[in-house]
């Protein structure tokens, strides 16, 4: 019995290897299993390889699966360009194409299990002549015992619209497959579970989308840029169903410029990037963070510089979200940790921006923001703020930049009689004038970064993982955190003190909570998807992280980070093999 | 501070703050035109906002006693997009200078007029960089000598007006500051007009295009003449690109739906006269119902 599996399933368009993938996901988020479906693509528009891995557990999961244990091969050349990404079990179940011969490689391991099956002809024969795909997941169901009944009413809904005979000759392709199960009686660990009450399944892109219009955002400007653009379609969809609009600009200049426009005349607003949109955007979070206009900005990283790895996930804009833009520019940005994360986090972020009136950025990326993963419905829910509007009285003498103590002033937005101002990215007084005396420069530069101050006081977003009194502390953000989550478990089974701190709120830092954590640990563990380690420059700005214990793990992204990949570091740190503050990639 | 005072004289428009410009630019008699035809228009000071670039004519918002947002260099008109398409019940005036429009924020004019969004684009239009202190500018004329062009500028400049109307502005007239009474009008029309209204002025500056532009814009300056038809593309475009005339009025006028229209239009198709939906149809997609 085992209470996890990882099955993937790699074809040439038209296999249907990632629809497969769909149902599957689909099934065991209705019987209320916990998921997480990856894809993977060549670099053709249309047709051309894919895979795709869906990993199921019957506890909570929290990365992609280190090693597959199951494997469908369409075809084995389509394999190929998936094979270094692809890393199979060492007791993994290989089913192919019959026709279509095992390479050396493969056949020779001895511990796996080769299985030829002629799915086209049986495909055909059970009257679906496209439904080979559907034929696997009858015959890993009943191999692995996966939730054969909630497969057959996906496939049932799935088929729903078209005509019987494409229904029927499916529901026979899944028998088919299921009875062939039966019939090979592999002596494989079963899939053990119990159905629970149902799931979402949605992606990150999703999540931050729903935060998003959750969090009253009516108006969305964006470009296309993969791997952000899910965001664009959905808020396209939905906006204008909800009374918004949605414009998809001439370029990034465009769309963050939109959303200062749409957000200076009172309607919360968001555009969403990936790294050379963010690059775009640099001179327009300046004047956002200068007029105090509040400005959300989902930023999902690829691999970089340029135009880098776009289908592939990195760290490596963390340095650019927390500086980016020239003079002296207070901004947020907050970074989730998973695909519910990215909904809480979107509904922070426009409460952030909305109550100190600053540009706020999102940084997911492509991990997160691409796959899918099972979501509790209950889980999605956050208080939203509303946007601080200057009362009667502040309108008596309006000051739109009036000093305060905690650097937010009245805001008044066009439409209301008596706020009238002009916003400026000139330095300016407090009615908003022009001004370039060094005085008002100055208390202005103090008023603006007080904001910071008081958003790191009431924004402490971080979680912490593991031991109370850690022998090793790692130190991770975003995406890194769900394999790390994962390592502890099982470095906790055996029995090594481990936790882990992840701050959600990367400008400004929950300093002093850092500062407690390192200090609580005898060894420390910096670990990220950068190969120039930003997130460790980023954290010696602020925390006193002693050399003689940090290790730090930072390699470049283009492959997920395993968990079997931080259990060795762990390892390697707390086997005192490796000399401190030395980059162990 | 103006509140909703029942009397619009240019006054009610024109805030306390001192405009930067050298004296006798061509800028203040566009301003004073948006005061005169605010004031005419009774334009509600706020629900007016006037966005602008960076640029000497740029500074124009803080002069106006309406909401207003000096933004940056080359982006007014998406910001000004993004005011208009998020409200759409606000009046929405864009400004700025050749340079900010044509130079850096060229491709926002393509699209904005593209699009045809409701809002007036006002592009004061002097041939010159005058806040860097005279550079060569789109609109500099072949062969003249400014700080960036040492021996005569080697380029050919574009007429702002022709960029617009091959854009598909719907609307697009030709100015000249020095005259109040025809600049008033214009802006008038150009606010009163459904769509995207693109009002160039030609605007001297004295400073880097020298004391005399004035005089020799004067005398180059003819009134568009009255059977012109407005709806013909062909005969707009013969007024543009003029060598040794500039002809003012209203080039180029014609009807089609607005980008607010359009959004209106893709709200009814999304969802019709239902109720707005809930948040089980906002995760349908994400909900295995079956």
């Amino acid at each position: 019995m085992t209470q996890q599996l990882a099955l993937s399933i790699v074809g040439s368009g038209g296999d249907g290897a990632v629809a497969a993938g769909d149902i599957l996901a689909m099934a065991c988020a209705r019987d209320g299993l916990h998921v997480i479906k990856t894809e993977a693509y060549g670099p053709q528009i249309r047709g051309g390889e894919s895979s795709c891995t869906v990993r199921i557990s019957a506890k909570p999961i929290f990365a992609q699966a280190d090693a597959i244990d199951a494997l469908i091969v369409f075809n084995w050349a389509d394999f190929a360009r998936f094979r270094s990404e692809i890393v199979l079990s060492p007791t993994a179940v290989i089913v192919h194409e019959a026709d279509d011969p095992t390479p050396d490689e493969i056949a020779s391991s001895p511990s796996r299990r080769v299985i030829p099956v002629a799915f086209a002809a049986l495909a055909r024969d059970a009257g679906a002549p496209n439904g080979k795909n559907i034929l696997a997941l009858g015959l890993l169901a009943s191999i692995f015992g996966l939730p054969a009944d909630a497969i057959r009413a996906a496939i049932e809904k799935r088929f729903a619209k078209k005509s019987a005979a494409v229904l029927e000759g499916n529901r026979n392709a899944f028998d088919r497959g299921f009875a062939l199960g039966e019939e090979l009686g592999l002596p494989v660990a079963k899939f053990l579970y119990t159905a629970t009450t149902s799931k979402l399944l949605m992606s990150g892109n999703e999540a931050s989308a729903v935060g998003a219009v959750d969090a009253g955002c009516r108006f969305f400007a964006g470009y296309p840029i993969t791997p952000s653009s899910e965001i664009l379609h959905f808020m396209a969809e939905w906006l204008p169903k909800l009374g918004g609009s949605c414009l998809q600009t001439e370029d990034e200049l465009a769309a963050i410029g939109g959303v200062v426009g749409g957000s200076f005349s009172g309607v919360k607003s968001m555009t969403s990037t990936s790294g050379p949109g963010l690059s775009l955007m640099a001179e327009m979070i300046g004047l956002a963070s200068m007029a105090e206009v509040p400005a959300v900005i989902v930023n999902v990283q690829r691999g970089g510089p340029s135009t880098g790895l776009p289908t592939k996930s990195e760290q490596s804009d963390l340095l650019h979200a927390v500086f980016a833009s020239h003079g002296d520019t207070p901004r947020v940005v907050l970074a989730p940790v998973d695909v519910e994360d990215s909904f809480h986090i979107t509904v922070d972020a426009f409460n952030i921006a909305e109550e100190y009136q600053l540009p706020v950025i999102v940084l997911s990326d492509q991990s997160i923001a691409q796959r899918r993963e099972t979501v509790s419905r209950e889980s999605l829910i956050h208080d939203v703020v509303s946007r601080r509007v200057a009362s009667p009285e502040a309108l008596e003498d309006f000051q739109r930049y009036q000093l305060t103590e905690d650097g937010v002033s009245p805001m008044s937005m066009p439409g209301m009689a008596g706020g009238m101002f002009q916003t400026n990215g000139l330095e300016h007084d407090e009615r908003g004038r022009p001004s370039s005396m060094y005085i008002v420069h100055e208390r202005m530069n103090e008023k603006r970064y007080r904001k910071l101050d008081a958003i790191a006081r009431h924004y402490r977003l971080y979680r912490r993982f593991g031991a109370e009194k850690p022998e090793i502390g790692i130190l991770c953000w975003g995406s890194s955190t769900g394999p790390v989550r994962e390592a502890i478990d099982v470095l906790t089974a055996e029995g090594l003190a481990v936790a882990a701190f992840v701050p959600r709120i990367l400008m400004p830092l929950p300093a002093e909570n850092i500062q407690q954590f390192v200090n609580s640990c005898a060894e420390l563990l910096v670990v990220e998807l950068s190969f120039s380690a930003q997130f460790h420059q980023l954290l010696r700005t602020q925390i006193d992280l002693p050399r003689a214990k940090t290790h730090v793990y930072a390699r470049s992204g283009g492959k997920a980070l395993g968990v079997t990949e931080i259990i060795d570091q762990v390892r390697r740190c707390t086997a005192g093999t490796e000399k401190a503050e030395e980059v162990l990639a | 501070m103006t509140t909703c005072e029942s009397v619009y004289t240019p006054n009610t428009y024109k805030s306390d703050v001192k405009p930067v410009w050298c004296p006798g630019c061509g800028d203040f008699g566009v301003l004073n035109s948006l005061y005169r035809a605010l004031a005419d228009l009774k334009c509600e000071p706020h629900d007016t906002v006037v966005v602008s670039g960076i640029g000497c004519s740029s500074r124009l918002p803080g002069y106006v006693e309406t909401y207003g947002f000096n933004a940056l260099h080359g982006r007014a008109l998406p910001i000004a997009s993004g005011v208009k398409l998020a409200s759409p019940a606000l009046n929405v005036i864009a400004v700025g200078g050749d340079g900010d429009g044509i130079a850096i924020g060229g491709n926002h004019f393509l699209h904005t007029a593209r699009r045809n969004t409701d809002i007036v684009y006002i592009m004061m239009d002097n041939e010159i960089y005058g806040l860097t202190k005279g550079q060569a500018a789109p609109t500099t004329p072949l062969g003249d000598k400014t700080k960036s062009t040492a021996y005569g500028n080697p380029e050919s400049p574009v007429d702002p007006c022709g960029l617009a109307i091959s854009f598909g502005a719907t609307w697009v007239a030709r100015s000249f500051s020095g005259d109040v009474k025809g600049t008033t009008d214009l802006i008038k029309k150009a606010i009163q007009h459904r769509g995207f209204a693109f009002l160039n002025i030609m605007s001297p500056c004295v400073t880097w295009r020298g004391d005399d532009q004035f005089k020799i814009l004067r005398a180059k300056v003819r009134p568009i003449s009255a059977d012109h038809d407005v709806k013909s593309r062909e005969a707009a475009m013969r007024y543009t690109n003029e060598q040794d005339i500039v002809t003012t009025g209203v080039l180029y006028a014609i009807e089609r739906p607005t980008l607010v229209d359009e959004m209106l239009e893709v709200r009814w198709k999304a969802q019709g006269d239902r109720q707005p939906p809930t948040r089980t149809d906002l995760l349908k997609a994400f909900t295995p119902s079956f």
